[in-house]
């Protein structure tokens, strides 16, 4: 049997009187990379926040196997630091890392997202995509077990989005960490992720590889991938 | 067909239902707003100074606290003095001419009340509302859950210190806004009523425990103030409407905190040691 | 040095700025409402909404504002035995200044601030200028309305602060000093006028039309998406509470 590296147990949550999530099980293995899709306030992000512990589930279990890296939908940068600040957050607030061995990591992981020389700008003064690229560099920095990306290419346009994707497939290729990732862009993701989880209505409806997704035996499922109604 | 109650027993349970769920409502802030205000106090007292804490942190916050609202102070506090001392002789030179007293009485009075106070609604307004907007506009950008991802409390990292700038800098605008206060009333006295600046400027009426209750008065308020925006912060939901209505919810709740602290403080100054 | 001076300069050009523009704006309401046309159901409508949302914080505030009134008068009091003058003395300083001033500053922060955010809204999503593609006047349709309503609410709510300010009054001397209610109610009905309580309704009109016309003032100008909305909302609140100590400073001065 191989190692777990995310696992859910019938995972519930509500807000109020609205339940969003119901009986959701999910398994993901180390080094594995699961998409998820399905259509807007299916509980895709709720999702995410109850694997990165910021939502508590009121039914179920949540088990996630060593130390986690967010991106956010809005990146969520901190916009009263600068660029290089933001991105050796995680690392300030770990404790015990050295000063000259923060400044290092930051510089490696500038240099790799494409941002070497914007050390100094702030949040403000970035494009959406140089945003999305120093989320990505916050979210990596730490070098997390687990990275979870919430809309990586929101709002972005092709060419960014194939980049973003580059930048996400060599980081993994590299560390070989498990990746969770939530998006509308059904193609882009497919791509990237050798599993996909078709989200509805509070729970998982449809989980096989990416490569079937077009094929799938599910309706619903089939037309969300080709964008057919 | 006449519509009873009792032909409707789903209105009455819904009713019942819609009481008792704004009473959990309510119960469950009242909890939260405790919970923030013990986290800060205790964040202030023993934790900030240990481990990793924003850079230049405190001074940021002192400088606009403090040096940001020198003027609004000064201005509003001196137009009150102003107004005060005016009506105070209208008032006295009525009865008897109690005019030489009405110095006195002004700055004893400045100490212990009306200094802390107007000072702080009038940060409530300025600061308040500033912390609000700043926290509320982080949660709904999702910066407060980026923070907890590194493993720091929003509470500690935010608002302890805002907390410690607003409890160290009401205490300071509360002497500038008695000092202009005072100042301007001093002037109406002399150029409407003719009271001689060496009688009106006297202090023999303010005694240590009127200026202790004073301070102590001014560090309360400063540090209501940050803990009741910020929990307003903290709360905010949705986008950009979710946070205006921080804001303003921001404004009315630490206004409010003040009158009511004050209030308490007197009534214990009073019974305690007659400095109410 | 220099820095600093050219900072000065454009805080003041801005400060100027502001109050030209409240000024034209409060003129622009006065020329809308000379044929008097107005939308009558828009202002009840702004009528309920802002009076029931501020009639809690505004009891609440009168109640807690005659309590302390009492505690700081009862030094007096011990000092002097002058029982029969609280309800003189305090009653003076509620109805003439404490009352409008403590009412008006809470009723900026809640319903100035929540008129300003709520146009500010309305002018960075543009609707403020789909008004004006649609050939409605924006001053006679929005703004008219809301300045009449906060002028109408303001001067109400004073009348109910000042009552259940006295109340508290009451209230408290009872429970501190010992004082029984209708000894407060004959210091007070014996020595103070009509003339009191419309100096304070006088001012409360004054600072309902300030707060009126700078919130709106706030609102409409607001530039720069939701930030420029938090920024117009803390403006609008800040100028509200100057000028109000302004005015109440005019007011006292002129009307003795």
């Amino acid at each position: 049997m191989e190692a777990l590296a995310i696992e859910l147990v019938g995972v519930g949550k509500r807000f109020g009187a609205r339940t969003v999530l119901a009986g959701v099980d999910l398994r993901v293995p180390r080094g594995g990379r699961l998409g998820v899709i399905g259509p807007a306030t299916a509980g895709k992000s709720v999702l995410l926040k109850i694997i990165a512990g910021l939502h508590h589930p009121e039914a179920g279990l949540v088990r996630v196997a060593g130390r986690i890296g967010m991106l956010f939908q809005n990146c969520a940068l901190f916009d009263f630091l600068n660029v290089a600040d933001n991105v050796a957050f995680p690392l300030v607030h770990e404790g015990g890392v050295p000063d000259h061995e923060i400044a290092a990591r930051v510089t490696a992981r500038l240099r790799a997202v494409g941002l070497a020389g914007s050390e100094h700008k702030l949040p403000a003064e970035l494009s959406g995509g140089m945003k999305k690229r120093v989320g990505l560099a916050r979210a990596t920095v730490a070098s997390p077990d687990v990275v979870l990306y919430d809309e990586p290419t929101a709002g972005l346009d092709p060419v960014t989005t194939a980049k973003i994707y580059q930048l996400l497939c060599a980081d993994h290729d590299a560390s070989g960490g498990t990746a969770v990732v939530v998006s509308s862009d059904v193609e882009a993701v497919a791509a990237f992720a050798d599993t996909i989880a078709f989200v509805d209505s509070g729970g998982v409806r449809w989980v096989g590889p990416a490569a079937e997704l077009c094929d799938a035996d599910d309706d619903v499922v089939r037309g969300f991938a080709r964008g057919t109604p | 067909m006449s519509r009873t109650p009792i032909q409707h027993p789903g209105q009455v349970r819904r009713a019942v239902t819609a009481v008792g769920s704004r009473t959990l409502e309510a119960a469950a802030a009242a909890a939260e707003l405790g919970t923030v205000a013990a986290q800060a106090t205790s964040g202030a007292v023993f934790g900030y100074w240990r481990g990793k804490r924003p850079r230049g942190g405190i001074a940021r916050q002192m400088y606009y606290v403090g040096n940001r609202s020198l003027l609004f102070v000064l201005v509003t506090l001196g137009f009150v003095g102003m107004v005060m001392v005016y009506q105070t002789c209208l008032l006295t030179t009525k009865v008897v001419d109690g005019r030489n007293q009405v110095g006195a009485q002004w700055i004893r009075l400045l100490v212990l009340d009306v200094g802390p106070s107007l000072t702080a609604m009038m940060l409530a307004t300025r600061v308040g509302a500033g912390i609000a907007a700043e926290i509320g506009s982080m949660k709904v950008t999702e910066q407060l859950d980026a923070l907890r991802m590194s493993g720091v409390t929003p509470v500690r990292y935010l608002i302890v210190p805002r907390f410690l700038a607003c409890v160290v800098m009401t205490v300071v605008l509360t002497m500038f806004g008695v000092a202009s206060s005072w100042a301007a009333g001093g002037l109406t006295g002399y150029y409407s009523f003719q009271i001689n600046p060496r009688i009106f400027f006297d202090l023999s009426m303010v005694a240590p425990a009127h200026v202790v209750v004073g301070v102590i008065k001014a560090a309360a308020f400063g540090a209501a103030i940050p803990i009741v925006s910020g929990f307003c912060g903290l709360r905010a939901r949705g986008s950009s409407e979710g946070v205006g209505a921080a804001t303003t919810a921001a404004v009315i709740g630490s206004s409010f905190a003040v009158i009511v602290l004050d209030l308490v403080i007197s009534f214990v100054a009073m019974t305690a040691f007659g400095a109410g | 040095m220099r820095g600093s001076v050219a900072a000065v300069g454009a805080s003041t050009m801005a400060a100027a700025r502001d109050a030209g523009g409240i000024a034209v704006l409060a003129l622009e309401v006065a020329r809308s409402l000379v044929p008097p046309t107005l939308d009558g159901r828009e202002l009840v409508r702004n009528l309920y909404k802002m009076g029931y949302r501020s009639l809690p914080i505004v009891t609440m505030t009168a109640l807690f504002v005659g309590a302390l009134m009492v505690i700081q008068f009862s030094s007096f009091v011990q000092q002097y035995g002058a029982r029969g003058l609280v309800g003189w003395g305090t009653g003076y300083a509620v109805l003439r200044e404490v009352g409008p001033l403590m009412i008006g500053l809470m009723f900026s922060g809640r319903v100035g601030a929540n008129n300003a955010a709520e146009l500010a809204t309305m002018t960075v999503t543009d609707q403020i200028d789909g008004l004006q593609a649609l050939s409605i006047d924006p001053i006679r349709y929005l703004i008219v309305p809301r300045v009449l309503a906060m002028m109408i609410t303001l001067v109400v709510m004073t009348m109910v602060g000042d009552a259940v300010a006295i109340l508290g009054v009451m209230l408290a001397s009872q429970a501190l000093l010992d004082i029984h209610p209708l000894t407060i109610w004959y210091s007070l009905v014996d020595n103070i006028g009509a003339a009191d309580f419309l100096h304070g309704m006088g001012k409360a009109l004054v600072f309902g039309t300030a707060i009126a016309v700078s919130s709106c003032y706030f609102g409409l100008t607001v530039k720069g998406g939701a930030i420029g909305v938090g920024r117009a909302v803390n403006a609008a609140v800040v100028s509200a509470a100057v000028s109000i100590c302004f005015l109440d400073f005019l007011m006292t001065y002129l009307t003795s």
